[in-house]
């Protein structure tokens, strides 16, 4: 009788946190299906700009529009996007968003932009989630002189200004993108060492924690099966916001020269170039900056969904 | 713990993260490609001059020495020469530091003051308009290059309208004959306020929205609290409540905030200065990697970490000002 009910209480409880739960609750938030709709279109467009290469650049070349990454001749800068005009002639249907300096179409730029603002997304946010959560949860599982060493070394990390971090650490290994995303993820470790130590503090002294010591499971295994996964909800949704951050970040390090190197298109590098073409082309430093604001909300909508969703306790 | 011994022994506290601060920033310097007499000497200088100038300037120890007798120099005041500019770096520093420290000043203003009534009313009025109006804008603005926000309004203001200067920060003691157009000393407080209007703008409205959204969230709390609601039932004013009651409680995550936001404040001071072509320590410190000026890098950066570590103990000072609950008799 007991077990019985126990069984359907278990399942209800089941099925109100599994993982397709959450899915169907966070869709359930038009923001928030919003945002997953422009994450997935501006994913694809980066998917598409990375595994093209040639294709696209045939394909574009052949129809109405130019790769970016060849300097076209004969080809019309700083035209104005359709429906503008400036003192270097109307807009044209072929060049919807305008061209750049050198006449290439910022629509395919933009396009390719994406390519740079995903990956660093993707590896920045992935090298701090997983070298942060070890420090977190090592740190808080053994406590004593492990924690005081590791979590000393997280405070000091956190506490030099992050730009100036990343751009001391580019000056001395080198100017190109795979730096900037390495000294954002350097970054993001410490904000993932202390979310996870501080929710690991709490697990620890949960009874099944102490049911596993019992048994005698390992450590490696107690903190890899157990206090992990309990505690990564929290790890899900700074993830998230972290990603719209650190693509923040890498803009603002393009657009001080730091970061994606010309002729490879970056929002914040279009930007620097478009810098100095403000009065005769604004529209040129808008599409970047608005290609950046979209996508940085759009993680920053799923993040607070995602919250919403994970974390019960802020349901009211 | 009275509040003096707290405050010294975070001050003793920071000792070490400045250790750590320093040493990794010269840890990097020594990894960059090529040494500060090279760059000094310039590329046709021989090699036994540059052995010479490493000898004389003692860059051939090994780098723990050198990063001692910089500690101890730093010390006494003492952060080497800007290769560069010719002159101490501290000299440099003094003089860009109260530029960037104006910005910063005026953006938390400006984010303060906008952001805390934004927050209050927001939490009063959940789910109305109100609400959904300050929320998106705190969404737009958490979202949204500090840098792009700069050149926006430099196209609007500075370009198109032409109501607001898009260069340069004039101080407010800048001697009056420097300042174009200026015959008083009101004229040139006149000509600052209008330096900064955008620079400002752009650099505060991160600040603006993460302060916002935060404001919003813990009001709602307190306002839900128990003793919220006894007060109403004892028929006290809402507008009451909230001045009285709920504001102060809900401070505490606020005044954190604001503290985590000092850090990107500093990184953001670096590309507004950019931007505005503002002659502060963000543009100082572009310039000293830009020229591998090695003395200035190290003391830029030494310095940033100070004001950091300046702030964070603000914050925390904040708090125990704010909350007596807060003892920190249990802290390690």
């Amino acid at each position: 009788m007991a077990a019985e009910t126990e069984e359907t209480e278990d399942q209800e409880y089941e099925s109100r946190v599994g993982a397709s739960y959450m899915l169907s609750r966070l869709l359930q938030d038009t923001t928030a299906r919003i945002s997953l709709i422009l994450i997935a279109i501006i994913s694809g467009m980066a998917l598409f700009a990375f595994i093209d290469a040639e294709f696209l650049d045939y394909r574009l070349a052949e129809t109405y529009l130019y790769h970016p990454l060849r300097n076209n001749a004969g080809t019309r800068p700083l035209l104005p996007p359709v429906g503008l005009s400036n003192q270097f002639g109307e807009g044209v249907l072929a060049h919807p968003l305008g061209t750049d300096t050198r006449g290439r179409d910022l629509a395919v730029r933009l396009l390719y932009g994406s390519r740079i603002a995903i990956q660093i997304a993707l590896v920045s946010t992935t090298i701090g989630v997983v070298v942060g959560t070890t420090v977190g949860a090592v740190s808080g599982y053994y406590g004593g002189w492990i924690d005081d060493v590791l979590m000393r070394f997280v405070e000091i990390l956190y506490s030099i200004p992050f730009l100036v971090l990343v751009i001391a650490f580019m000056a001395a290994f080198g100017r190109e993108l795979i730096y900037a995303m390495i000294g954002v993820s350097i970054i993001s470790i410490p904000i993932f060492a202390r979310l996870i130590r501080s929710e690991v503090l709490s697990i620890r002294e949960e009874t099944y924690v102490e049911a596993a010591q019992a048994a005698g499971v390992k450590d490696r295994n107690i903190l890899l099966r157990h206090v992990i996964p309990n505690s990564f909800a929290p790890v899900v949704v700074q993830t998230t916001l972290q990603m719209g951050t650190n693509i923040l970040i890498v803009a603002g390090l393009s657009f001080l020269g730091f970061g994606a190197q010309p002729p490879t298109p970056s929002w914040g590098q279009m930007l620097s170039i478009a810098r100095n073409y403000m009065l005769p082309a604004p529209w040129f430093s808008v599409w970047p900056g608005l290609a950046i604001l979209i996508t940085v909300m759009a993680f920053n909508i799923l993040g607070d969904g995602l919250r919403d969703t994970l974390d019960p306790r802020l349901e009211n | 713990m009275s509040h003096l011994r707290y405050t010294i022994k975070r001050l003793l506290q920071a000792i070490p993260v400045l250790i750590g601060i320093t040493s990794i920033t010269f840890l990097l310097i020594n990894a960059m490609p090529g040494s500060p007499v090279e760059v000094m000497l310039g590329p046709t200088a021989s090699e036994e001059l540059i052995a010479a100038a490493e000898e004389r300037y003692g860059f051939n120890q090994p780098i723990h020495v050198r990063y001692v007798k910089y500690i101890l120099a730093a010390l006494g005041g003492d952060l080497g020469r800007s290769i560069h500019y010719g002159v101490p770096v501290t000299t440099k520093i003094l003089e860009r530091l109260p530029v960037t420290l104006l910005l910063l000043a005026s953006s938390f203003a400006f984010a303060l003051s906008v952001a805390i009534p934004l927050g209050i009313v927001s939490a009063r009025r959940r789910n109305q308009p109100v609400d959904h109006g300050s929320r998106v804008v705190s969404l737009i603005g958490v979202s949204t290059p500090n840098f792009w926000i700069g050149l926006l309004l430099i196209i609007v203001f500075g370009y198109h309208l032409q109501v607001l200067p898009s260069n340069g920060l004039v101080m407010p003691l800048t001697p009056i004959s420097e300042v174009e157009g200026a015959t008083s000393r009101l004229d040139v407080l006149v000509q600052t306020v209008r330096s900064l209007i955008m620079p400002t703008i752009a650099l505060g409205t991160l600040q603006m929205a993460a302060v916002s959204r935060i404001e919003r969230s813990s009001m709602l709390e307190v306002l839900g609290r128990d003793y919220i609601n006894l007060a109403r039932a004892f028929g006290v004013k809402e507008s009451v409540i909230t001045r009285k009651h709920a504001f102060r409680n809900a401070q505490l995550p606020v005044v954190t905030i604001i503290g985590l936001q000092l850090t990107s404040a500093l990184g953001g001071a670096v590309l507004t200065e950019t931007v505005f072509n503002i002659n502060g320590m963000g543009r100082l410190i572009i310039q000293a990697v830009r020229t591998q000026d090695y003395a200035l890098i190290m003391g830029t950066t030494l310095f940033f970490g100070v004001m950091f570590v300046i702030g964070t103990l603000l914050t925390d000072l904040t708090y125990a000002y704010l909350d007596p609950r807060v003892t920190y008799e249990g802290e390690d």
